[in-house]
């Protein structure tokens, strides 16, 4: 094994064709969205170089300021929500002791493998102000907590973020089931002498030990969240007006309604800062925790 | 192993500097020159296309959603077969994306040799030499003395010349209401506010929607707000559009003021921005809304499911004066649009004469099938529509010849940036909680922008 990994020629035959495919598909593109992102250009004809001008329009423009807002409350509540019920959810179907764990185990991953378009008709159904389930269900019960969910400048996004969380859970919830198989029992045999109870055990073995997984989760939430798109795209249209646009909307109709590539192209820049800025705070927090523990 | 890193890193080096120069040299390049300098390609002057017998096929970017598209459609291409038997055309149905598609087909080349447009399109198409001049191909088919007088707007763009050739004729916005509801709880067609106010507060005090409206869709709610415009300002949306006037301005602000003031009574229904086509209409289908809000397509369907109990009314008005003085200004209206030809097909020459006679044909389809006057050509004389116009149709074409002017439709606006942003803003105008205040301000926002 040693003798292969000093093996240049082997290293490079392997490591070529995937940074090559990386290259291409992903570097370039992103080279070419940032270059592009200084130009006035429709899309066709030939682009003028407008330097910054972009991004001085982008920083005074409000749908920009609802767009960051809205990416950052869809992530804070598919994060909040993702990952706290898939931890108690994958909690309880590892418990040996519950039962139909197969069944819950396999209800909880169904919305994931849906398509997003039915998982948004069936929400439009809920939502719906005048028949949806949940306006019947406050009526039923003799609320007049009745909503306009997908019409209401503020409650929009945190109802399409609801449906996202719902249908994504599931993913989450296999990942943190497949991080407490991996943690020998031994462990929680050595708890169980010591005296701990289950939720001391959990907190003091299980989730520390899913560090990394939870890293993982955390940067597909927040990530998942800043650059949302196809949930709104179907349910809300960006709307009522753009009260549910995130950058990737900003960025879509700027590019593809307004003819404005070029502004498009901006927004798409500072959605790619964004993500990788989250990254790497989300790396630095876990280190940190890391290193102190 | 420290040889292979050093590998490794050149490796990574040379890929990455690889990926610097093809992102820098990726379109767009950069140029000195306005972007605007329009590029559209004329067509080869004099020579006229050679008449053959070998079969040619000619891909056909258009619509085929609906009745009202898919009967002009087939019967135009029936035709074709008589007049053209060695053509054969591929449909390549019109995706309902804001022309995505058809942007994405210029972008790589593959545009279809004839497809539909809008003004916007055309405006991008021209300056990237994606649409052909149809100015020779018009006059010699003879088809610019088939467009009615009226409907030139429709054939010529702003710099005069032919883009495409047009079909539909100066469509209106038309304001439908349910004459039995009306009747049934006492309420008299609204001339004025008013008067629209009293009757949202009757017709919620017994649990009918007042007024319908497919709110999801932004080129609706636009028309809304310019069915009210044009009652302040005759010009409506298109004066913004051409830069002559702003949502600041008395008449604007007056429309959005007194469009926010009727959503507030409740004139729309709840979660009125999410209600598609086909939810909006079964409301007023059903009788359980009293208004609707659609263009003058809408008279044969709304016929069909409520007969005489459907009507179309006036655009009501600040008072009773001016609803009288402005009956014959109607927001909607024509603009340059219709099929367009692909420069770049081989068989360029062909494909003008075949858009020419589709949209000819299609013309007479939608006189003949499906009883529309509304069209831009001249239907010959001897055709005569199957089914009789309808009681509703009757009365607007009555009206047609006194129009004294009308707008345009969302998607006839050639300010691509105010389009997106008037369709967002009216759409946001329809829920309680936006202000009209906000409404003028992101409006002119985007008029000051894109008039500089």
């Amino acid at each position: 094994m040693k003798k292969f990994f000093s093996d240049k020629v082997a290293i490079t035959v392997f490591t070529l064709p995937a940074l090559l495919i990386f290259t291409v598909m992903i570097f370039i593109p992103i080279l070419q969205v940032f270059w592009n992102s200084f130009f006035e250009w429709d899309g066709l004809s030939e682009g003028l170089f407008i330097g910054i001008d972009n991004y001085i329009r982008l920083f005074d423009d409000k749908a920009f300021y609802i767009a960051n807002k809205n990416g950052f409350i869809f992530a804070a509540i598919i994060t909040v929500l993702q990952i706290v019920l898939a931890t108690f959810f994958a909690i309880a179907v590892a418990n040996s002791k519950i039962k139909g764990r197969r069944f819950f185990r396999i209800a909880y991953f169904i919305p994931v493998v849906l398509s997003v378009t039915v998982v948004c008709q069936l929400w439009l159904s809920i939502y719906n102000a005048d028949t949806g389930l949940l306006n019947k269900f406050f009526e039923a019960i003799g609320s007049d907590y009745r909503q306009n969910w997908l019409s209401d400048r503020n409650k929009a996004i945190m109802a399409i973020a609801v449906v996202n969380a719902w249908q994504w859970m599931g993913y989450v919830f296999a990942l943190i089931l497949a991080g407490i198989k991996s943690i020998p029992n031994s462990y929680y045999e050595a708890a169980q002498i010591d005296g701990a109870s289950d939720f001391k055990a959990h907190t003091k073995i299980t989730i520390p030990l899913l560090a990394e997984t939870y890293k993982f989760c955390l940067i597909l939430s927040v990530t998942g969240g800043i650059k949302a798109f196809t949930e709104m795209f179907i349910m809300t249209g960006g709307g009522p007006g753009n009260s549910t646009y995130t950058l990737t909307y900003l960025m879509y109709t700027s590019a593809f309604k307004s003819g404005e590539f070029g502004y498009g192209l901006a927004a798409a820049t500072v959605l790619v800062l964004e993500c990788l800025i989250a990254i790497i705070v989300i790396n630095k927090l876990f280190k940190q925790d890391a290193q102190m523990n | 192993m420290k040889y292979a890193k050093k590998l490794m890193s050149l490796t990574m080096g040379v890929a990455l500097g690889m990926g610097v120069l093809a992102g820098c040299a990726a379109k767009p390049a950069e140029t000195s020159k306005p972007a605007d300098e329009p590029k559209a390609v004329a067509e080869t002057p004099a020579e006229a296309p050679e008449k053959t017998n070998e079969p040619v096929t000619l891909k056909i970017y258009a619509q085929y959603s609906d009745d009202d598209t898919k009967i002009p459609y087939d019967y135009a291409v029936q035709e074709l077969a008589k007049a053209y038997p060695n053509v054969k055309l591929e449909l390549d149905i019109q995706a309902q994306d804001d022309g995505q598609k058809l942007q994405t087909y210029a972008a790589t080349g593959n545009l279809p040799d004839i497809f539909q447009v809008g003004l916007s399109q055309i405006e991008t198409f021209k300056k990237s030499g994606n649409i052909m001049v149809l100015n020779d191909a018009a006059q010699k088919s003879g088809f610019i003395d088939k467009v009615h007088e009226g409907s030139k707007v429709n054939l010529y763009n702003e710099d005069g010349n032919i883009y495409a050739f047009p079909y539909a004729g100066n469509e209106l916005v038309v304001w439908y209401y349910n004459k039995e509801l009306f009747e049934k709880y006492n309420v008299e067609v609204p001339k004025t506010y008013d008067e629209l106010l009293e009757a949202v507060k009757v017709f919620k005090e017994n649990d009918v929607i007042p007024m319908s409206v497919f709110a999801k869709e932004g080129w609706i709610t636009t028309a809304l707000y310019d069915a009210i415009a044009v009652r302040y300002d005759a010009g409506g949306i298109d004066k913004l559009d051409k830069g002559q006037g702003k949502a600041s301005d008395e008449a604007y602000t007056s429309a959005a003021k007194k469009l926010n003031e009727l959503v507030k009574a409740g004139l729309l229904p709840d979660g009125v921005t999410n209600l598609n086509y086909d939810q909006a209409a079964a409301l007023f289908y059903e009788g359980k809304a009293a208004m609707f809000l659609n263009g003058q397509w809408e008279i044969e369907a709304s016929t069909q499911k409520l007969g005489d109990k459907a009507d179309w009314m006036y655009y009501p008005a600040a008072d009773e004066a001016s609803y009288e003085a402005s009956k014959t200004v109607w927001a909607g209206g024509g603009a340059p649009g219709g099929y367009a030809v692909n420069p770049n097909s081989p068989n360029k020459e062909l494909a003008a004469e075949v858009a020419a006679f589709i949209s000819e044909k299609y013309c007479e389809a939608k006189y003949k099938l499906r009883s529309n006057p509304m069209l831009a050509l001249k239907v010959d004389a001897s055709i005569t529509p199957e089914k009789p116009f309808s009681p509703m149709m009757e009365r607007l074409a009555k009206e047609i010849p006194n129009i004294t002017s009308t707008t345009k439709f969302a998607w006839g606006l050639s300010n691509q940036p105010l389009k997106k942003s008037i369709e967002e803003q009216t759409q946001f105008l329809c829920t309680p909680q936006y202000t009209a205040e906000e409404f003028i301000q992101e409006i002119d926002k985007v008029i000051d922008r894109t008039n500089k």
